[in-house]
């Protein structure tokens, strides 16, 4: 089977911009720019708020950047690039949902050789580059409602970073389901840095017998509610 | 015949059928549904585990895995069974640790090594032009720049590292401390080796090759109780939790068996079914307390005090009013009840002194060894004197007489236990007994204002001593007095009514404990009924609730003597089952050598971490407990009052009783140099040195710059959030960062310890964590390393709940760039390999050694001199530490790391005192794992992998090794005179494999290591092999000692148990408690439900079924007291710190306290606290460490030093702290101050 080749490089420009900044990728940073600039996919405003990451990216201090992205992807839950969590967390259904994922890349021609887990977002843009336009678009609009999602969090941060994922929901080309985008961004905030929203989602709600002794515990609802969300097609 | 036409021959119509009753249809829906599970079992294998990385419980798991990736686990059903009659242990694994299991893939996971971006860029840049060493150098050598990482710490800032580059910095900081201050500056702490004793074994491994440090743990966690080794001169040792369902009474002491032991617990439940009846004690209603038949709700703390008065209804109505038979025989072959005591004379008034010894008597009776190390007792038969048979003194320089046969040199002897009768005594003498009750502090205050010394009368004998006439009575007559009991000798302070209120009787109790007097006299009878039944089926299950507390001797003693006086230690149902740590290390002399690598150098570095906390962490400055305070009114002479805690613990290292670290102001590769210069012996050279000054102890001065540690590595330990007391004093001294300390240092000054003005803050040059999640610890390093977790490594799991040996089994490679422990140290050390010859090659270094139990030097010291203060001459080994010459070669570590070395042949194995040639079985893992075919280690056998380094623990272990056990067994035998082989013969050729246990765990094969046997009859019990093979226990009397008769503890008055309140701590201050609403509670920390062990509660699933946080858990009274409700998010602080949590408020707390479970941790859901202005703090945070001079005590028997056996414990549960409603709730996370979200 011939290797698959890439097909789209504005996708693969945002799984290079989600990657650890190094020097190198500093020094990349010009013809990356000049990639999404010339994205007609995307709005103005979206290739501007894009240019600001490649600025950043390309002139600022590599340890101020480098502190930032482990501070905001390596170390904080609710904004981790693994997509699963977001899905799964750490329930049982994750480990069945990345063996599927992995078949999807080995179906595709690919064997991953990385440290990352396959549900990695970069390792997955990598992928839908060299898939077919309306493939890579059918499986990105499954996971629109997360990337929604991560992108406000990291726009209420004002990280520059909100700009990818505004750009990926763009390219998916859906709506994300308002339903599972709303209990997403109604998940707790695991994050050090934003304990408030982290507290509100997880205090308990009140038990009340009655009026209706029979409608259950809805503590234990809730709790079964969180813990078994409902799985979008792609980890079926 | 229209009925043909009309029925249905050959179909039926598509009808569903019912069943139960029509309450159910079967339907003719698809079955894709299906699918689902179908997916969710995909797997290309199975692989056994367990979750040896947070978790004692050695629970068997399988693993499913696809394509590499963990898809399921389920438990495993196949532990080897036990024997008809006895359930069997399955089904273990609990709720909690499967709800773990997928953080394997959590986002909490740390990904990649990780350095603190400050100390990244210092290091690149100082690297660009040097060496790595002396890249460190230029950074450790400027201030300025030192600080600027030092004071980050805690406050982010972390970027990623690659591993070459991240080890070669730990590298050349090891290689730079060395070089500069000496290898013993570089300190290691990992704990409870026994989970994962090949990742604990990688980090002391490298560590002990250096000649670095290696801290214990059990000790610090205040898990070890120092009466074990008191008693019994055995760290812990204790029944599988199996043997529960073997006896006839058990009672639950502070012991939370559903809560804490899950995956045990059925045998709890199954006892019951059998007939077993169950008391369990603890002040709150418990998971456990549920179980009970009757409850107990003790006051917290006042254990002590219900154990005299049980053993004081034991005693009158087993011991005296009527004699069991089982009992006396029992105490008096396996007690020191009959041994004989010296009443020493003082101004006029008669104390309990030392033991009397075959020294003292003319003519030694007939003992030319070790005759002052030989207890006396008087023979029944004829009426005279013995030294009978099993004392320390029969222990070392003979051989054949440490028995406990009823002999004395050579004689049949019958003990005496009491001198009672009027013809077995001279005279009925008062002797004094010190009384503490009366100094409780309010908290604790039951009304007692009785004097502090108790005078009561005993039977005592006149005997002829070499210094003249002495008076001297048994243990047991003692006992009896100390107990209050009234056996008709007239005089005061003795009940014959327990509802005299007189210290002892179940009135006083009452009083103190608030357990009716009734409820106490009638578990009290059952508990020796049911013994005496049963002959010792009578069981004590007992917990950290009991050991955390500064006087937790006097709660144990209480215990265990009830245990002795009922003859249950030893007997297969019985005893004491203390479950705290379970680190029951079962190949224990297979691992040492290989963890403290015995195969290269000997004797290793290791330290009481307790001590070296409270000197580095600067808690002693700050100490509030003064030796007065604790101090017995019956105290020999001495100037005990005017030395400082910290004094007591420097003459004990001075004195060789305690090990140091660092050890001398010197580097000690230095001073082998100057000695070598000399031409002189090294321990003779430095006993001139420390004589003559030139030399100083660095413990006298530990906050000069010399004498601080410079490396640390944590590794498969939160050690600054879950186990460090005084954590805010380690952010403030050890580390150098912002703290939340509220108080101030102590007025007074040490009389040892030198006193800096100001003290040093940031003691530590590199802070290195091992951890596979960003824990309290890990956002403190300045490196972080990730490791491997649950199913992504091979190492080996062992547990005192169950008998079996259980592997961990990679069942996939380590998570993003995560590698096992023992991958880790190995590419340290061979980085360090790399870097090392830029300083260091072939060197000779000084190791203080300090007198250590279970070794000929164990009788070293039967007084105490110290040679500081001109009292005796410094020798070496005898009145000080010894001093041995270790060489290293520091450009092999890596070579050697992965090697078996070859002392092994040369010098043997061996463990508790015995030791036994082990050149077979170097030879078979030769075969087995291959030999170097090249480098410094050619010819050895390869321990290069995990799996390698499994073999080879298991090769040399006598416990999965028969051939080895059968060796050990001999070689005790010739000291005993007694054959024991007959234990291991049986199993003679098994030998256990990894592949072996990979298949099914195994039981392991009875080592005379431990004090009970794996046996087709007998469950595993503590004990056992003293009893029923007449090994003596490794005691000064070779009995279990009620009686503690060195000076140190007859000074603090715990020669005999009596009832000691809890300390005052004096950290709720006046200006302190102006800030509170006036409510004060005393501050408990159980394990607890949601989370696993003592590591964490991180996790999503634990979180959302408690509260999401920190909580604190408080009585209804007391919460309205203050103004709290339910869920309000309230302080607690003293002047150690503060933490903030939400109010539990619930009925099942007893007034005047409050619970916070343990090692909750502040990386979640913590707000700022509005009396420190910083992030609440953690549990920790309101504690402070306070060491007990009697945990000092050493060279004297069985308190002797041992690594993780005896020494100084982290105390925790005398403190109080003020309680308080917060105002607002302040989360900190302003965008100026994100950096610090984690301080």
């Amino acid at each position: 089977m011939n290797a698959p080749t890439l097909q789209d490089r504005t996708l693969k420009a945002f799984s290079v911009l989600l990657g650890y900044p190094t020097a190198e990728l500093q020094a990349a940073m010009p013809e990356i720019g000049g990639v999404l600039a010339a994205e007609p996919r995307l709005t103005a405003a979206q290739r501007r708020a894009l240019r600001a990451l490649t600025d950043r990216l390309a002139g600022a201090d590599l340890y101020a950047l480098q502190e930032e992205y482990v501070a905001l992807f390596d170390r904080s839950r609710s904004l981790s690039l693994n997509l699963f969590e977001h899905v799964h967390g750490e329930s049982r259904d994750r480990g069945g949902a990345m063996v599927d994922l992995l078949e999807t890349y080995r179906a595709g021609g690919f064997e991953p050789v990385t440290t990352e887990l396959p549900d990695h977002l970069p390792v997955l843009l990598e992928f839908l580059a060299t898939q077919p336009a309306a493939t890579a678009r059918e499986i990105l609009a499954d996971a629109a409602h997360i990337l929604q999602a991560l992108a406000e969090r990291l726009a209420r941060r004002e990280s520059p970073y909100a700009a990818v994922f505004a750009a990926l929901v763009r390219l998916a080309g859906a709506t994300p389901d308002a339903a599972a985008l709303a209990d997403l961004l109604a998940e707790p905030e695991t994050d050090p840095d934003d304990l408030a929203a982290l507290d509100a989602a997880w205090q308990e709600s009140e038990v009340r017998f009655g009026p209706d002794p029979n409608a259950g515990c809805p503590v234990t609802r809730e709790l079964l509610a969180r813990i078994d969300p409902p799985a979008p097609p792609s980890a079926q | 015949m229209s009925q043909l036409l009309d029925r249905l021959n050959f179909l039926q119509p598509r009808r569903m059928e019912t069943y139960a009753d029509g309450l159910g249809e079967v339907t003719r829906e698809p079955r894709d549904w299906e699918e689902t599970y179908r997916n969710r079992w995909r797997h290309d294998k199975i692989v056994r585990s367990t979750h040896g990385v947070n978790c004692t419980g050695s629970c068997s798991w399988k693993i499913y895995v696809k394509s590499g990736i963990v898809t399921w686990e389920t438990q495993y059903t196949d532990y080897p069974r036990t024997r008809p009659g006895l359930p069997n242990h399955e089904p273990r694994g609990c709720a909690r640790g499967a709800s773990y299991s997928w953080y394997l893939y959590s986002a909490n996971r740390v990904k990649t090594p990780l350095v603190r971006g400050r100390l990244m860029r210092l290091w690149r840049r100082m690297r660009e032009t040097r060496q790595p060493v002396e890249a460190w150098e230029a950074i450790q050598r400027d201030p300025i720049l030192r600080a600027e990482y030092v004071k980050a710490r805690g406050k982010g800032g972390f970027v990623r590292a690659s591993w070459d580059e991240a080890t070669e910095m730990i590298a050349a900081a090891n290689a730079w401390t060395i070089r500069t201050y000496g290898p013993d500056r570089i300190f290691g702490f990992s704990p409870i080796p026994a989970m994962s004793m090949v990742s604990y074994a990688a980090g002391s491994r490298y560590l002990s090759l250096l000649g670095g440090v290696c801290m214990s743990f059990y000790d610090w966690y205040c898990d070890l109780p120092p009466s074990s080794p008191m008693t019994w001169g055995e760290q812990t040792d204790v029944p599988e939790s199996a043997d529960w369902y073997n006896a006839g009474y058990l009672l639950l002491w502070g012991s939370n068996v559903p809560q804490t032991r899950t995956p045990d617990a059925h045998f709890y439940t199954e006892a019951r079914y059998r007939g077993a009846k169950s008391a369990v004690i603890c002040p709150d209603y418990s998971e456990a307390a549920k179980f009970g038949d009757v409850w107990l709700n003790v006051k917290q703390g006042t254990d002590a005090a219900l154990a005299i008065a049980f053993g004081h209804v034991i005693l009158r109505e087993f011991h005296l009013d009527r004699q069991v038979e089982y009992f006396e025989d029992y105490c008096r072959r396996y007690s020191d009840f009959p041994m004989l005591v010296k009443l020493e004379e003082r101004d006029g008034r008669l104390v309990p002194g030392r033991f009397l010894r075959a020294a003292e008597i003319e003519g030694a009776l007939g003992e030319t060894n070790n005759p002052e190390w030989k207890t006396v007792a008087i023979d029944e038969n004829s009426g005279e004197l013995v030294a009978p048979n099993g004392t320390i003194g029969h222990r070392w320089g003979e051989k054949g007489r440490w028995n406990l046969e009823e002999k004395a040199g050579g004689r049949d002897v019958r003990l005496k236990l009491t001198l009672i009768l009027d013809e077995d005594h001279d005279d009925i003498a008062g002797v004094d007994f010190p009384y503490f009750g009366a100094d409780a502090t309010a908290a604790f205050d039951s009304g007692d204002r009785r004097p502090n010394v108790l005078t009561r009368n005993v039977p005592v004998r006149r005997v002829k001593t070499t210094e003249g006439e002495v008076a001297v009575a048994t243990v047991f007559d003692l006992l009896c007095a100390n107990y209050g009991l009234d056996r008709g000798l007239g005089g005061d302070w003795v009940a014959r009514d327990y509802a005299e209120d007189i210290p002892g009787t179940p009135a006083w109790a009452e009083k103190i404990t608030g357990v009716s007097r009734d409820k106490i006299i009638h578990v009290a009878r059952e508990f020796a009924r049911n013994a005496e039944k049963t002959q010792g089926k009578s069981m004590v299950i007992i917990g950290a609730a009991m050991n955390h507390w500064y006087h937790m001797d006097m709660n144990y003693r209480g215990v265990i003597n009830m245990l002795i006086m009922c003859g249950c230690v030893g007997q297969s149902g019985g005893g004491w089952a203390h479950y705290v740590g379970q680190e029951k290390l079962r190949p224990q002399t297979g691992w040492a050598p290989i963890a403290f690598a015995l195969d290269w150098g000997r004797p290793p570095r290791q330290m009481n971490s307790t001590s070296a906390w409270y000197a580095h962490t600067g808690q002693w400055r700050y100490e509030t407990v003064t030796a007065g305070e604790i101090l017995s009114p019956t105290a020999p002479e001495g100037d005990w009052e005017e030395l400082s805690l910290i004094d007591y613990n420097i003459r004990a290292e001075r004195m060789g009783w305690l090990p140091s670290a660092p050890q001398l102001r010197t580097n000690p590769l230095e001073v082998a140099k100057a000695a070598k210069a000399a031409g002189k012996e090294v321990a003779a050279y430095v006993a001139e040195k420390l004589k003559s000054g030139e030399l100083e102890m660095s413990c006298e001065d530990p906050d000069a710059p010399e004498n601080w540690p410079r490396n640390l590595f944590v590794w498969r330990s939160n050690l600054l959030g879950s186990s460090g007391k005084g954590h805010e004093y380690f952010l403030r001294h050890l580390l150098g960062t912002d703290n939340g300390v509220l108080g101030e240092e102590t007025g007074r000054r040490p009389r040892e310890a030198r006193w800096h003005d100001e003290a040093p803050r940031g003691k530590l040059d590199l802070l290195v964590c091992i951890d596979f999640r960003m824990s309290t610890t890990a956002v403190y390093a300045d490196v972080v390393l990730p490791t491997a977790s649950w199913y992504e490594k091979n190492d080996l799991n062992t547990s005192d709940m169950h008998p079996f040996i259980h592997p961990l089994q990679a069942a996939v490679d380590p998570a993003y760039e995560s590698r096992s422990d023992w991958g880790i140290f190995k590419s340290i050390a061979v980085q360090f390999q790399k870097v090392a010859p830029e300083v260091l090659g072939r060197e000779t270094d000084v190791v203080a050694v300090p007198i250590l139990h279970d070794t000929p030097g164990e009788i070293a010291q039967t007084e105490v001199r110290d040679w500081k203060r001109g009292e005796c001459d410094l020798i070496p080994g005898r009145t000080a530490p010894n001093f041995v010459a270790v060489e290293r070669d520091y450009t092999a570590i890596a070579d050697r790391f992965m090697a078996l070395g070859p002392l092994m042949e040369k010098l043997g194995n061996g463990g508790k005192g015995i030791a036994w040639n082990t050149g077979h079985e170097v030879e078979a893992l030769r075969a087995l794992n291959g030999a170097h075919a090249d480098g410094a280690a050619r010819g050895a056998a390869r321990i290069v992998t995990d799996i390698d380094a499994c073999e080879a623990i298991m090769m040399l272990a006598p416990e999965t090794n028969g051939e080895v056990a059968v060796k050990a067994w001999a070689a005790l035998s010739e000291v005993t005179g007694r054959d024991h082989t007959h234990l291991a013969r049986p199993k003679e050729d098994e030998k256990i494999r990894f592949a072996d246990i990979a298949a099914q765990p195994r039981k392991i094969i009875t080592s005379p290591t431990w004090s009970g046997i794996e046996s087709e009859k007998v469950c595993y019990n503590a004990g056992w092999t003293n009893v029923h093979e007449l090994i003596p226990w490794r005691t000064l009397t070779g009995r279990q000692q009620t009686y503690q008769d060195h000076l140190w503890m007859r000074a603090f008055g715990e020669g005999f148990v009596t009832w000691r309140p809890p300390v005052d701590l004096k950290t709720v201050t006046g200006k302190l408690i102006e800030q509170g609403d006036g409510l004060v509670l005393n501050f408990i920390t159980p394990h607890q439900k949601w989370g696993i062990h003592s590591t964490y509660t991180d996790n999503l699933l634990m979180l959302t079924l408690n509260r999401g946080g920190p909580v604190i858990w408080i009585s209804e009274n007391d919460a309205k007291k203050a103004g709290i409700r339910d869920n309000d998010w309230v302080e607690l602080f003293n002047a150690n710190g503060a933490l903030t949590a939400r109010a539990v408020v619930s009925q099942r707390i007893k007034d005047g306290t409050t619970f916070m479970y343990h090692a909750q941790e502040k990386i979640v859901n913590t707000p700022g606290s509005e009396i420190t202005g910083r992030r609440g703090g953690i549990h920790n945070s309101v504690t402070r460490t306070v060491p007990k001079p009697t945990h000092m005590i050493g060279g004297y028997a069985q308190q002797s030093w041992g690594f993780n056996y005896y020494g100084t414990v982290g105390a925790n549960r005398d403190e109080f702290v003020i309680v308080r409603r917060m105002r607002k709730v302040d989360w900190l996370d302003r965008p100026a101050t994100t950096k610090e979200a984690a301080q």
